[in-house]
């Protein structure tokens, strides 16, 4: 009854806020909303590509996606310099699930599945909703889901290392750079778009340099993850004979 | 024809939403953490799954609806791989709380007990 009569308060307290707070409404549309309704898709600026947000995203505020992209991955470098782990131990650990039947058997199922789907929204980025990000944050539950069902030896014996996640993250964000810069060379400004990348090839709307944007993001960003989820499944035992920094 | 497909999809979605009425229930007033994985699997097969399947052939019916293929299929995929992980997930934790005896076991049958007292 207590507990009912403070979730009733909290209820009325939380209406009455809404009630109180409420914004007026927008009559007009600002001047920055309409000129990216006109422009972003018929007109003289747009990026050609029917998806509107990531022609924003990667177009119209694009320095400041590729800021935020830099943020991300000194977020990813932080957490890798926090995991420094020296891997003197060659011996790598057995690959084989303790789980029940079905649960690695769904799991290599889904993982492959998992890539086509990831993949798909990466390269659809510039004509439905997802994109690069979207797609690498769906790819890195692929490893995940692995590292859960089997353990990171399964990744590690296939190939699929740390230092490899990283140096396929480097490829990405280099991509992204050389992509940025690569208008200079014809003349251009940094990050341009439309006259220097093509707007379509074979009929399939490319969105100029956004399809490559969103490949080259989809790669960092599946690549940076899988790094970090590598490190978080490293088993206690195999530092702690080393002497971690505490001791 | 079309409306056979209507009826039987939105047939499929009210059983989904018993499902997940019984599997809310359930996950609130069974007694047990295994018995309780046995009604969030109803929530998620049975109410998630099946409606799934329903809104797939739904939109297999609507002939007014742009993109209908593309509509049917991408439920129908997205039920068959919750029909996948689902049972799945639910066995990794079982399993695993077994294992790991987090949970008090206490079986009303247990086939296994008996099989090896009848050996």
């Amino acid at each position: 009854m207590k507990r009912l009569l403070g979730l009733l308060i909290l209820f009325t307290v939380v209406i009455g806020l809404a009630l109180y707070l409420s914004l007026p409404t927008q009559e007009n549309l600002r001047s920055l909303g309409e000129f990216y309704l006109k422009n972003s898709y018929f007109g003289n600026y747009s990026a050609k590509s029917p998806e509107v947000v990531t022609s924003i995203l990667w177009d119209y505020r694009g320095v400041d996606t590729l800021f935020e992209t830099s943020v991300f991955f000194l977020a990813i470098i932080g957490s890798l310099t926090i995991f420094r782990v020296e891997m003197k131990k060659k011996e790598r650990g057995e690959a084989k699930s303790s789980l029940p039947l079905p649960v690695p058997v769904v799991t290599k199922f889904i993982a492959t599945l998992l890539l086509a789907i990831s993949a798909s929204i990466a390269l659809h980025g510039q004509v439905t909703p997802g994109g690069g990000f979207q797609g690498g944050a769906a790819l890195a539950v692929a490893p995940l889901l692995i590292i859960a069902a089997y353990s990171k030896y399964a990744l590690e014996n296939n190939g699929l290392d740390k230092t490899k996640a990283i140096v396929l993250r480097s490829i990405g964000l280099l991509g992204i750079v050389l992509i940025a810069l690569a208008p200079l060379l014809s003349g251009g400004y940094a990050m341009q778009n439309q006259p220097i990348f093509p707007a379509e090839a074979l009929g399939v709307p490319l969105g100029g340099s956004l399809v490559y944007y969103n490949i080259f993001e989809f790669l960092a960003v599946g690549a940076g993850f899988t790094a970090v989820f590598l490190l978080l499944a490293i088993p206690e035992e195999e530092f702690k004979g080393k002497g971690g920094a505490y001791e | 024809m079309s409306e056979i497909l209507f009826y039987l999809g939105a047939f499929m979605i009210i059983i989904g939403g018993i499902c997940d009425i019984f599997g809310a229930i359930g996950l609130l007033r069974f007694p047990n953490f295994y018995i309780r994985l046995h009604a969030a699997t109803v929530g998620t097969i049975g109410g998630a799954v099946i409606p799934l399947f329903g809104t797939s052939l739904l939109a297999l019916g609507a002939d007014f609806l742009p993109h209908k293929y593309a509509i049917a299929g991408a439920s129908f995929v997205t039920g068959v791989i919750v029909l996948l992980a689902a049972p799945a997930g639910a066995t990794a934790l079982a399993y695993a709380t077994h294992k790991a005896k987090l949970v008090k076991w206490e079986p009303k049958v247990d086939d296994l007990a008996e099989v090896r007292r009848n050996d």
